[in-house]
């Protein structure tokens, strides 16, 4: 595992995933920031996988990079006039002045910290778990709850959405069509 | 084994990144890519110190896992009132929805 | 049954049972909306559902009153628990009858809207019930999610949407914060246990105090963005204009009162032995929350913003005695949290019910009330007199508890600061009594009745408001034996 391929690989996911982040930054273009986007997550599903995560790293290319980036072209699509000339303007020095310093006080703790020596847990001799059996185990037995909370949440996510874009002229089209009048008159602006 | 500040000063530079973006983008869907940018953030740390200071009970990479999934809905249901601001008004950028005084 | 560490881990589902009530409540109340017409189903079975489900678990959680239990070392079931299980479906309920006629009129998907409120109950129960930080933070997701969809259910109101987008995404990032705190926490703490951060807290953290304080200030700062406390507080008022008017008084009592369960339960135990470390931060915010709160309500004119303006005051309050934490502020907070849900809900009822008969959110709307409707005038009138601490009122008594509780705890300026500052809020509440009592009626000036649900809600809440003025000490007696548990 001490091998040199392992440093390398980390440095080269590193630069991708930090210089994709930038780039999402930059762009002026919403699809070509989304592009930035699954770059930067891909490169982290390999940090995850260097990390010894190998669930995380898959369930990140699934959801993240699949599934989000998915989502955020559609969205794109169906805002037309939103994708392009994204030019930044709000709070612009702000914003930097703000995220520079964030970057500095959280990045000097994290590396002022012995964390190490600390924990007092043997880094180097640690085995690396067998992750995937025992997140499913965790999952089911001992996070059961919140694994039933997360799915609740997800299914109300769902019914939210779709509560969210549903169009109010099909909804007064069906409306019309289905008998409501013995519910009371109800109110019809547009 | 690669230092653990590595990936914590990784981490950091992630998080940093996306609140830049929410502070300086216009656009809520780019606003929403920074927020996920900051959540990416904490899901590296989350499954570090998982690693590295958990690994027998690694209730952090778990803690990453429901992070993601968390997520994933999150921006199902903003794009949903992107779009639903969108079809009302023809613009996405949230300086230009501003029928409420911030 | 045992985890990877050797725990034993119980499984007692029964234990969930009022939640696994409200949850299939839920789903019955959207799939009877959805098939309506094939059922032959008026559109008021839907309020009545989710209030039947809602009795059944505010009288299941009763089952477990003085016993303390845990399901698989993730929630509590406590005295502290049964207590918000109690307030919080309680509250659904009230907003849920109280509301139904404006939601029958203003709201475009009803059955969405009710289920919404039922899953948001829910959430608000385990934020307070969570042993875990993963279970209060997927628990804050779930509370947060209804919130944001809810915010948006407004027909045909354009600030419906917008105040939900600014909602959803300002919400994220605050839970970006909370959560970077909470990896910092773990990478301190090594565990999310709620019970184990605290020990190794307690051992000493050597050098890792940097990455807790960082920890703590991301912590207070997600938090108080959810329980929009000054600085973090931009999006309410927005959030609160934009939303409808019961999903407005939901937000301001029950994800107000969840937020503040939650802080309670953080730092009167895994935090706790951080107390020097976090004092300080809570105290400013605290501070800043009531100063700002109150003089930026001077100088509201719509109803929705100005009671916004009142809940983050009243925000700064309830912070003043997490700064102070000890059995007697918790107390005096949870007391103060249930005198200030059945006065905020007071007032927020008598406002939809006044929104329902004249359609304006205007202060100057409220013009010759008294001559119109005298009852709700009174309510009204009531309602603001207990938020601004007026004595013989639920707020005044619970107001003196709480400060005395802060003074006691070694914080007399801050008690003084919120002394003042709570005789600064008398006067935006006079504005409103004001327009009812002093001015003639703007336009029709013939008297007109509430429903008969929407005398009901404000009587209840009415007589709760002058009771706990009154003879608060059962109230108490609860709120005490709640908060016993918290400190071991």
């Amino acid at each position: 595992m001490e091998s040199i391929g392992i440093i390398v690989a980390f440095w080269a996911l590193a630069v991708t995933t930090v210089g994709a982040a930038l780039g999402v930054l930059v762009s002026r273009n919403l699809l070509h920031a989304i592009f930035f986007l699954i770059t930067s997550f891909l490169g982290m599903a390999g940090l995850f996988i260097t990390l010894s995560a190998d669930f995380i790293a898959a369930a990140q290319v699934l959801i993240y990079a699949g599934a989000i980036s998915v989502l955020l072209v559609f969205a794109m699509m169906l805002t037309p006039l939103a994708s392009r000339d994204n030019a930044n303007s709000l709070y612009l020095a702000p914003g930097a002045l703000a995220g520079l310093g964030l970057a500095a006080i959280v990045g000097f703790v994290a590396v002022d910290t012995p964390w190490a020596e600390l924990a007092g847990s043997t880094l180097a001799e640690r085995s690396f778990p067998d992750t995937v059996r025992t997140i499913g185990a965790q999952l089911i037995g001992r996070y059961v709850l919140a694994f039933e909370l997360a799915s609740v949440l997800l299914l109300f996510a769902l019914i939210g959405a779709v509560v969210l874009v549903h169009d109010r002229a099909a909804e007064r089209g069906a409306a019309a069509a289905a008998e409501e009048a013995g519910t009371g008159p109800r109110e019809e602006a547009t | 084994m690669i230092p653990m500040e590595n990936f914590l000063l990784l981490s950091a530079v992630l998080f940093a990144i996306g609140f830049y973006g929410v502070l300086a983008r216009r656009s809520a869907i780019l606003i929403l890519i920074s927020v996920e940018l900051m959540l990416a953030g904490v899901a590296i740390n989350f499954v570090t110190f998982a690693t590295y200071l958990d690994s027998q009970a690694f209730s952090g990479a778990i803690f990453a896992l429901f992070v993601i999934t968390v997520a994933a809905a999150e921006v199902g249901l903003a794009l949903g009132i992107v779009l639903r601001i969108f079809r009302e008004r023809q613009t996405a950028n949230v300086d230009e929805v501003d029928t409420l005084k911030w | 049954m045992r985890d990877i560490l050797g725990h034993s881990l119980n499984f007692q589902y029964e234990l969930l049972l009022p939640e696994i009530i409200i949850a299939i409540t839920a789903t019955l109340v959207v799939g009877a909306d959805a098939f309506r017409n094939e059922l032959r189903l008026g559109r008021r079975i839907l309020p009545w559902l989710s209030v039947i489900g809602l009795v059944a678990a505010l009288v299941v959680s009763l089952l477990w009153i003085d016993t303390q239990r845990n399901f698989a070392r993730l929630i509590t079931i406590d005295n502290y628990t049964t207590f918000f299980r109690v307030l919080f479906t309680a509250t659904a309920i009230v907003v849920i009858v109280g509301s139904h006629e404006y939601v029958e009129r203003h709201i475009g998907h009803i059955g969405e809207f009710y289920a919404l409120i039922l899953l948001s109950t829910v959430g608000a129960i385990y934020m307070a019930a969570a042993r875990d930080l993963l279970t209060a933070y997927v628990a804050i997701e779930v509370l947060s999610f209804s919130l944001y969809v809810a915010v948006s259910l407004a027909r045909n109101d354009p600030r419906s949407g917008e105040a939900a987008l600014k909602y959803t995404l300002l919400g994220g990032v605050a839970s970006a914060m909370l959560l970077y705190g909470l990896s910092l926490l773990y990478g301190v703490a090594g565990s999310t246990q709620y019970t184990e951060i605290s020990g190794a807290l307690a051992a000493g953290t050597g050098g890792m105090t940097l990455p807790l304080i960082l920890g703590l200030v991301l912590i207070v700062a997600g938090l108080g963005f959810k329980a929009s406390a000054v600085p973090f507080h931009m999006y309410t008022p927005d959030a609160y204009e934009g939303a409808p008017l019961p999903i407005t008084a939901y937000i301001s009592a029950t994800s107000k009162a969840a937020v503040l369960a939650l802080f309670l339960r953080w730092f009167s135990g895994p935090l706790l032995p951080a107390l020097p470390d976090w004092q300080w931060m809570v105290a400013l915010i605290a501070v800043l929350t009531m100063g700002l709160g109150n003089l930026v309500a001077l100088q509201q004119r719509n109803i929705k913003r100005l009671l916004a303006y009142s809940s983050i005051g009243q925000v700064g309050y309830m912070l003043m005695a997490i700064t102070t934490v000890s059995v007697v502020s918790a107390s005096a907070l949870l007391l103060h949290i249930g005198g200030y849900l059945v006065t905020n809900l007071a007032v927020f009822m008598a406002v939809i019910a006044f929104y329902n008969r004249t359609g304006t959110e205007e202060i100057s709307g409220f013009r010759g009330l008294a001559q119109t409707n005298p009852y709700l005038a009174l309510v009204i009138t009531a309602g603001m007199f207990s938020l601004g601490g007026m004595p013989l009122l639920a707020g005044f008594l619970t107001k003196f508890i709480l400060f005395t509780a802060a003074a006691d705890g070694g914080f007399l300026w801050l008690a003084t600061f919120a002394v003042i500052m709570s005789t600064v809020s008398l006067y935006y509440y006079l504005q409103v009594i004001k327009q009812m009592y002093l001015y003639q009626p703007d336009g029709d000036a013939r008297r007109w009745r509430l429903s008969p649900t929407g005398y009901l809600t404000t009587a209840v809440l009415l007589a709760g408001t002058v009771v706990l003025g009154v003879y608060a000490t059962p109230l108490y007696t609860l709120a005490d034996r709640a908060t016993r548990v918290l400190f071991v």
